[in-house]
């Protein structure tokens, strides 16, 4: 099955792409990551990768010419299949060529919709997907009605990817020919709940459903598809790295302590979450590029600082992620931080956050401490520079002046974009920061 | 046996005209040179011969007093035919045939009818210009009261106008002079008369319904040929009739084919074609996989020169451009 | 140019003719007509009047929509002309047609009811003030475009004659009278018929009735050679003649003599009939356009008061006799005023009737197509609604 190339959306007012030069040529190979064009938006010069191995059957746009967002720009030819083949079947004018597959085993069903569950209803079903208004004929919405295919599975190639009568008709033959596959949305009523990786990004790169498996597919909401599309975005296209330190915090804590003991009687109660937001921000004011944004050019270098702090969303409730941004957070007191960080996260978890809640952030501090992880790594946030991924303090034995003893330590990993952060730069603000949550008294002025 | 008897659409005419005459006295023929001269295009000749000139009987050019006077003979009872030279030329009677005759019957709560045919060439001829070549069906299919039958063949120029000519209401009979001398097999026999309201599918097909009427029926024809070989399979219904309509023929084949184009050699604006359009789009909406196509005259007044007078015109090229648009083979 | 309206001095000298080379002389025959005769007309001169003036009040009431024009001072004419016809002859008129509808021998209560708008009315209410007709009388509307009804009354007359000559073999029996008011002499119909009639022998009488106002505009204003409108008809080669319009006894001869000749020869006639609207062109007009003077003139030789003084002088009549008239035919427009209000609005689905004869045939081999909608006495094309019918 050839697969599209379309031009991207680079930045988020872009809505026409110039290809400034083609790095490929028709025939070439190619391999995922691999920077094929590059590509002048309205505001920069960018770089466009591909997200797929194989061979390039077709640069359909020239050099110098200017396409919408969404347009089929190339046409690469999976492995063991021929230019010639790819060419032809990739060739249509839809924006994304992957051709309408209803859950065929070895194809990428490139589209968001692919994964669209049968719990959605079908009014729902008939025009909209995942948030997203979808085309379709009226006789193909009947039909594919009629048959139990899902509209969400099928890929439009009328005018403006309008399913029409011929996808739903294709659909049916390649339901008839495979019979194994799990096409058909309604779940067996026994079926097991699988993680099936479904990656809902309408672009760049598809989902994947796998044959023999028995799963149920569970629609995507508006907030995965925006996370998924966000971070694969974020992890495709800018160069992560990733620096992790180790911090001493006995004394944070008998801080924190003291402070929450005196505090109890008015209801606050800091975390050492509270005290790392704290410390990040006051980070920031040494290193500023650590509060800065990659802007093609240009690096952006903010002149506020709002950190934003990764919120996990009740799972009974369809999980999910928001990032709650605590604005100014360098001039507010670690009492103000705290209240503000307790509210937010109150806030997403029953109302939701409204849009200014969770703009504008310029770092994020991601902790997943108080479910005892030790270590791990995160996504930059975009357009945030960087990232502070924050382990457990975890009592232990520690050397203290030379010492064994017990102590609380934590673990923590800043991921840096590397087109604005080199590895020194890291290491210099988790040097800063560690000199700031270890004297904690710093944070208290 | 010898071979289908093959005759001109003017003779097909003259046929159904003279048996009708024939039939009922109270039917006669008048209109701008139909006696002596033979008729401007020699559908009525030799007719004066036969009948008289009591009953074929030249008028001077005159359409809004020939066509007042017949609708007032058709309102005492006789069944007159008005031949237009041009239904172009009826413009300057629109008062009577518009304001008098479609709606006698209603006005009158029932009293008087006005079984009447209006007869002559309808649509461009060749090269006359933008005030002879008028495709009255826009205009004038939005009264109601009327009748409205507009054949693309020698047979059914028989018995449509038979039909029309035994009708009680007023019929306006729309030919083209361009289709004068077609020849067609026209079945002989006096009682062979084409019901109106009952559209005719001059070819079968699974892909694209083409609805159409008069002479663009021959160039949708043209176009199922040509792209018949494309694989794309068209099925040709000519209505036959304006009004009535019969929307359930063309309903019955977009369930089938999914897809419509809509040619109409009038204008777009507020035109058969349009309603027709709008009649599939209300009763196939649930079978559609595309909007319905419509090919019309361009929206202009028409020119003289030839090679603008063709791409004015709805042709088999168009129609070919629509139906690949509309089942997405553009 | 004298644009002032005045009523003819000596009525009974107005019937000025003028004639083909070829035709014979004509002369009115002006012997008086029975008293039984004089007293219909008187009768039914009355009855329009006050049948319009009942219409006026009930206008202003809103029981009457639309447009309303009334005949009061133009009685003579109708109730004249239509004495002087066959009941056989057809006769057609424009808008101001109460006269002729009643004088025809409409009901009065059908006329009024029609008038409401309502189901007993001439046309089920679907026709209205301006479209008056009546099949058993030969009354063939009612025409409401200035002039339209022209082209009709000459096909109606054309049709008698084919009738008599063509499919029965025989000679022109009937004549068609076709009223017009003055203002239909500007629109290119009357000329048109006109030049057809003369040419094709017709036997139709073009009868204008000349009130001297087109709507607001006098005559002067609208038309040329006013003063002789014969010179009209003499250039398509028709009979001309100036009738006295405000005196019943000389209408009636003068059209008599005329309708005669029509039907003697199988010719048209033109005349130019001579009357007076009292009232405005229609209820919302304040006749600013003349002079109270003026109207005072010609009411002083009112038709009715005219024709009741020359019974009474002759001895046809008894003063108590024609105020015991006046009061049936009051008590006659009261009834029917009540009768047309009393009387239904018509059921909604008379919308869709009388659209067509026959919408779907009769035709050889045609079975009623479903999508008619409505009833199976519903004669039109309607709207479909339910997209099953179709299949």
């Amino acid at each position: 099955m050839p697969i599209s190339v379309t031009m991207p959306r680079l930045s988020d007012t872009m809505e026409a792409g110039t290809i400034v030069r083609w790095n490929v040529k028709e025939g070439d190979e190619v391999t995922s990551g691999q920077v094929v064009a590059d590509i002048e938006t309205d505001k920069a010069t960018m770089e466009m990768p591909v997200f797929d191995d194989g061979r390039i059957a077709r640069l359909l746009v020239p050099a110098g010419q200017s396409v919408k967002v969404g347009t089929q720009i190339a046409v690469i030819a999976e492995e063991g299949e021929s230019l010639e083949s790819a060419s032809k079947g990739g060739g249509s004018a839809a924006p994304v060529a992957a051709k309408p597959v209803a859950a065929t085993p070895s194809a990428p069903a490139a589209s968001a919709a692919s994964s669209h569950a049968a719990s959605a209803s079908r009014d729902e079903e008939s025009v909209t997907v995942g948030g997203q208004r979808v085309r379709v004929s009226p006789v193909a919405r009947r039909m594919a009605e009629e048959h139990g295919i899902p509209l969400g599975s099928l890929q439009g190639s009328g005018p403006g990817g309008r399913i029409i009568k011929r996808d739903v008709l294709t659909a049916m033959e390649n339901t008839a020919s495979r019979p194994s596959a799990p096409v058909v949305a309604a779940p067996a009523a026994n079926a097991q709940s699988l993680a099936v990786p479904v990656a809902p990004a309408s672009r760049p790169s598809g989902g994947l459903v796998i044959a023999g498996l028995e799963s149920e597919r569970v629609a995507v909401s508006g907030m995965r598809q925006t996370i998924a599309r966000r971070l694969v975005e974020s992890k495709t296209t800018i160069p992560h790295y990733q620096v992790s330190m180790k911090f001493d915090l006995d004394r944070l804590m008998a801080v924190r302590e003291q402070l929450n003991t005196e505090l109890a009687s008015t209801g606050i109660k800091l975390s050492v979450n509270d005290f790392i937001v704290r410390g990040c921000a006051l980070a920031m004011a040494r290193h500023p590029y650590v509060n800065s944004s990659w802007a093609g050019d240009a690096i952006a270098m903010h002149k506020q600082v709002n950190v934003g702090v990764a919120v996990a969303l009740d799972e009974s409730k369809g999980g999910g992620l928001v990032v709650a941004v605590i604005r100014d957070a360098d001039r507010k007191s670690l009492r103000a931080i705290s209240a503000e960080s307790k509210a937010m996260g109150e806030k997403a978890r029953t109302r939701g956050l409204a849009p200014e809640d969770m703009a504008d952030s310029t770092f994020t501090v991601s902790n997943l401490g108080m479910f005892g992880v030790e270590h791990f790594t995160a996504i930059i946030n975009p357009p945030n520079s960087a990232i502070l991924a924050c382990g457990a303090a975890i009592k232990q034995p520690v050397v203290r002046n030379d010492e064994l003893t017990v102590g609380y330590e934590m673990t923590a990993t800043l991921s840096s974009d590397h087109r604005v952060i080199d590895g020194a730069m890291a290491a210099r603000w988790l040097k800063e920061l560690k000199g700031l949550l270890e004297n904690p008294a710093t944070l208290l002025v | 046996m010898s071979a289908l008897r093959e005759i001109e659409y003017r003779d097909a005419l003259r046929e159904a005209m003279a048996e009708e005459m024939r039939r009922d006295k109270r039917v006669f023929l008048l209109g701008e040179e139909v006696a002596e001269y033979n008729g401007a295009y020699k559908v009525s000749k030799g007719m004066l011969e036969e009948f008289g000139a009591s009953r074929i009987i030249d008028t001077p050019i005159s359409e809004s007093g020939f066509a007042g006077m017949a609708i007032g003979a058709a309102m005492q009872g006789l069944r007159p035919i008005v031949e237009f030279m041009s239904w172009s030329f009826s413009l300057v009677a629109a008062d009577p045939i518009l304001n008098n005759a479609p709606k006698m019957l209603y006005m009158s709560g029932g009293q008087f009818g006005c079984p009447i045919v209006f007869r002559g060439n309808d649509g461009a001829g060749g090269q006359l210009g933008s005030t002879h070549s008028w495709c009255v069906e826009g205009m004038y299919s939005n009264v109601p009261g009327l009748k409205m039958a507009i054949p693309s063949t020698p047979d059914d120029a028989k018995g449509l106008l038979k039909t029309a000519i035994r009708d009680d209401d007023p019929v306006f009979f729309l030919e083209s002079e361009r289709m004068l001398g077609m020849k067609g097999h026209v079945p002989e026999g006096d009682e062979i008369l084409v019901p109106f309201g009952k559209a005719r599918t001059r070819r079968e097909g699974t892909d694209c319904t083409i609805a159409t009427w008069g002479r663009p029926v021959h160039f949708a024809l043209e176009a199922a040929e040509a792209l018949a070989k494309d694989g794309i399979s068209c099925e040709v219904i000519d209505m036959r009739t304006i009004r009535p309509l019969d929307v359930g023929s063309v309903v019955r084949s977009v369930k089938k084919t999914s897809t419509c184009v809509v040619v109409d050699q009038s204008w777009s604006f507020g035109s058969p074609g349009s309603e027709l359009a709008s009649q599939v789009h209300r009763h196939c909406f649930d079978d559609l996989d595309n909007y319905v196509h419509r090919v019309h005259t361009a929206d202009v007044p028409a020119p003289y020169a030839f090679n603008l007078e063709q791409e004015y015109l709805p042709n088999a090229r168009k129609i070919c451009e629509a139906v690949r648009a509309a089942t997405y083979n553009a | 140019m004298n644009t002032m309206s005045t009523p003819s001095t000596d009525t009974r000298r107005l019937f000025d003719v003028h004639r083909g080379e070829a035709a014979p002389r004509i002369a009115p025959d002006r012997s008086v007509p029975p008293a039984a005769t004089l007293k219909k007309w008187l009768r039914d001169m009355m009855l329009i009047r006050e049948f319009e003036v009942r219409c006026m009040q009930a206008y202003q009431d809103k029981k009457i929509g639309g447009f309303c024009h009334v005949y009061i001072g133009q009685e003579a004419v109708a109730v004249g002309c239509v004495a002087a016809m066959k009941h056989e002859d057809p006769l057609v008129t424009a808008y101001r047609d109460h006269g002729h509808a009643l004088a025809r021998g409409m009901s009065a209560r059908a006329c009024m009811a029609e008038m409401f708008g309502r189901v007993d009315g001439c046309a089920k209410g679907k026709g209205g003030s301006m479209h008056m007709f009546d099949k058993p009388n030969n009354m063939f509307g009612g025409h409401g475009i200035v002039g339209a009804q022209t082209p009709l009354g000459l096909g109606l007359a054309f049709a008698t004659k084919y009738e008599d000559e063509v499919m029965r073999g025989g000679k022109n029996t009937r004549v068609t009278l076709c009223f017009l008011g003055d203002g239909a002499l500007n629109q290119g119909a009357l000329h048109e018929a006109m030049n057809l009639a003369g040419l094709m022998n017709i036997p139709v009488v073009f009868v204008v009735e000349n009130n001297g106002y087109s709507m607001g505009t006098s005559i002067h204003r609208g038309t040329t050679m006013a003063h002789d409108l014969k010179s009209k008809a003499i250039g398509y080669g028709i009979d001309a003649a100036v009738v006295e319009g405000m005196d019943v006894l000389e209408t009636y001869h003068g059209m008599k003599a005329v309708i005669d000749d029509a039907r003697a020869r199988s010719r048209p006639w033109f005349i130019d009939l001579r009357c007076y609207r009292y009232k405005g062109h229609s209820m919302s007009d304040p006749r600013k356009y003349r002079t109270r003077d003026e109207e005072e003139a010609w009411e002083a030789g009112d038709p009715i008061g005219t024709l009741e003084s020359f019974m009474l002088e002759k001895g046809m009549i008894t003063a108590d006799e024609s105020k015991e008239m006046l009061k049936g035919v009051k008590a006659e427009v009261r009834d029917c005023v009540a009768f047309a209000d009393a009387s239904p609005v018509p059921a909604d689905g008379e919308l869709y009737t009388d659209v067509y004869m026959e919408p779907w045939g009769p035709y050889p081999g045609s079975s009623k197509p479903s999508m008619m909608g409505g009833g199976e006495n519903t004669p039109s094309f309607r709207a479909i609604e339910r997209s099953e019918d179709l299949l």
